[in-house]
């Protein structure tokens, strides 16, 4: 089916009823599986992705086999350094073969995973305080139970929350939405809008990119772009998606908080000290 | 293609349950516990109220303060989530969920991964691998025997991979890791029984840290004539890691965790050194204690899953309650079932509901 996206200049309305800068529904829980340290899972429109944090632990002697091919292990430049001064970050894919329309077979070694895996373990080091945990490693194992657009967004927010319910410090969330333009690469300039969390259709018609930002701030952690995009559309889209982070983390927040406020009330957690704000220093 | 406009999804309404959690509803009542650091009463707004928690990223302080050196102070800003705690003017957040951080003294169980030359590397749940130095065992044949070289071929006999054992924590390196020691009877090998993982100090619910980890729990006269008549038989030993690792066995006399306080003799606590303390073999278990045994765990499940914590007078009066529902219920005594809507029932006794 050839998509129209003409209709957007007719009434401001993208294929599914959003406005430009609208997000899809978000939904999401933590501390879905008992046995993991931590686990979520990540509804952004109709791609769902679960994930799953083990560790950070020290695995003895089969540390080197986990680490083959299937990971990407990478903290900022070199993996190395990181092995002896810091955690490892062990990010692991798994699409499900039911997740999209037509059910494909992916090898485990599909280069477009290993990027992904990649991306999000890096990106995921910049943030993590892996240096409090020498000698150890956080592996992280994702399934996309469907895909809808928004893929490495999804994947990462879900990470986030996965790992803030395992505990793990960082400096803030790490936050992702992916930004598009309206009009393709040839046509005219003046008339495009940037469009944020984009799903599949519009994915495969328009220019886009994937941003990550450092909580609330406007620090950009991540930024992908695979498509060919004109530069000066380039900074609106960039604005657009970091708009976009903002209100997801804020939606993040609160499934933690929410999470956090029901264990306090069960009594599962001791309360917190009534926290007056004056201290003097 | 026909234009369908659909009504647009709404961004989601973030919860400002903090905000509304009054600031000013706090100071209503009791003790202010906070006196010890400003007398007068709190004049600017609290920002939290007591069951709040901190996220990622959030501040707790602002910058700015005019009598430091520094014109803008780095900012205090939370990188777990979790509650806040306050030690005169440390902040510290509890996680909400976190792996365990061993602490010098905890006692734990934990399972041997690795076996080195003159140690063992053992899971104690923790981020790193703790060590078990040959040298901070009880060897057979008299406590206060030399290490030889020995002892060190034959390290597999005391404890190879994967078995269980109960240790304390002797030492902290200052990356966190452990040295655990079993120089004591309370500690050592463990058989006889069952393991269980949950979530311990520092997660949400699980084992809490307690004046006593392991207990003996007297099943004989709450199963009421269970048919053995040993009195062996009718007691269990549960040893509660600090760490979230459990175990329950079978209780022998003189011998296992739970036997601190009524220790034996020297005499025999070299009898028993020399005997069975390195034994993998299990003894013979009634089928009646073990039957009671799976109820323990079942007890013990129900609580991590209902949120509850796990510590000696929870786990005694959940295991009585278990039997009297076992009665009550009209199933017989030999139901073990407590998961679902039993379960529910058990956490909700417990906590009074």
């Amino acid at each position: 089916m050839p998509l129209d996206t003409s209709t957007y200049n007719l009434a401001l309305l993208r294929i599914d009823g959003r406005r430009w800068n609208e997000l899809r529904q978000l939904r999401g829980q933590i501390r879905t599986q008992a046995a993991a340290d931590g686990s979520s899972y990540l509804e952004m429109g109709n791609t769902k992705i679960m994930c799953v944090v083990t560790g950070p632990s020290e695995e003895g002697k089969r540390r080197n086999q986990g680490a083959s091919s299937a990971s990407a292990a990478g903290s900022g430049s070199s993996t190395s350094a990181s092995a002896t001064n810091a955690a490892d970050i062990l990010v692991s894919v798994v699409v499900g073969g039911f997740s999209t329309v037509d059910r494909k077979k992916r090898a485990r070694s599909d280069k477009r995973i290993q990027e992904l895996q990649a991306t999000l373990a890096k990106s995921l080091a910049a943030v993590l305080h892996t240096h409090l945990f020498p000698r150890s490693t956080i592996s992280l194992s994702l399934h996309i139970l469907s895909q809808d657009g928004s893929l490495l967004a999804c994947m990462i927010n879900a990470a986030t929350l996965a790992l803030v319910d395992a505990g793990v410090p960082m400096t803030d969330y790490l936050v992702a939405c992916s930004a598009g333009s309206t009009s393709s690469h040839s046509a005219a300039d003046e008339r495009a809008d940037p469009l944020i969390d984009l799903n599949n259709q519009e994915e495969q018609e328009l220019p886009f990119l994937t941003v990550g930002t450092l909580g609330a701030s406007d620090k950009v952690v991540v930024l992908v772009c695979e498509s060919r995009v004109q530069v000066s559309r380039l900074e609106g889209m960039m604005v657009a998606a970091a708009d976009g982070c903002v209100n997801i983390r804020a939606y993040l927040d609160s499934v933690v908080r929410e999470k956090g406020h029901r264990m306090v009330a069960e009594g599962a957690v001791e309360k917190g000290a009534s926290m007056a704000m004056d201290i003097d220093v | 293609m026909p234009i369908t406009i659909l009504q647009p999804a709404l961004v989601p309404v973030h919860s400002t349950r903090d905000e509304s959690y009054g600031s000013e509803s706090d100071s209503d009542g009791g003790v202010d516990l906070e006196g010890d650091i400003s007398m007068r009463p709190a004049k600017r707004a609290r920002r939290t109220g007591d069951d709040s928690i901190v996220t990622p990223g959030e501040q707790r302080q602002e910058p700015a303060t005019a009598h430091t050196q520094r014109r803008t102070p780095p900012a205090i800003i939370s990188s777990v989530a979790g509650t806040l705690s306050k030690t005169n003017k440390l902040l510290s957040v509890r996680p909400l969920r976190a792996r365990y951080t061993p602490e010098i003294g905890d006692l734990v169980v934990g399972r041997i991964v690795e076996v080195q030359a003159k140690r063992w590397r053992v899971d104690v749940g923790a981020s790193l691998l703790a060590q078990l130095p040959l040298s901070a065992i009880n060897l057979p044949g008299g406590i206060q025997r030399r290490r030889t070289e020995t002892d060190e071929l034959q390290i597999r006999t005391f404890f190879s991979e994967g078995d269980l054992l109960v240790a304390e924590v002797q030492q902290l390196y200052s990356d966190g890791g452990a040295v655990l020691h079993t120089r004591s009877l309370r500690f050592g090998k463990l058989r006889n029984g069952v393991f269980m993982a949950v979530s311990g100090t520092g997660g949400g619910g699980g084992v809490v840290r307690a004046k006593r980890q392991t207990f003996v729990l007297d099943v004989g006269r709450a199963a009421g004539g269970g048919g053995a008549a040993a009195d062996d038989a009718e007691k269990i030993d549960v040893v509660l890691g600090v760490n979230g690792y459990i175990w329950v066995s079978k209780h022998v006399e003189g011998e296992g965790a739970a036997a601190e306080g009524t220790g034996p003799g020297i005499t025999r606590i070299e009898e028993s050194v020399g005997l069975n303390v390195y034994s993998s073999q299990n003894d013979a278990i009634p089928p009646g204690t073990m039957r009671e045994i799976a109820r323990v765990r079942g007890v013990i499940n129900a609580l991590v899953e209902h949120g509850l914590r796990v510590d000696e007078e929870m786990v005694i009066t959940g295991y009585h309650e278990a039997v009297e529902m076992a009665r009550a219920d009209g199933d017989g005594e030999e139901t073990l079932y407590l998961g679902g809507e039993r379960g529910k029932r058990l956490a909700d006794t417990l906590v009074g509901r």
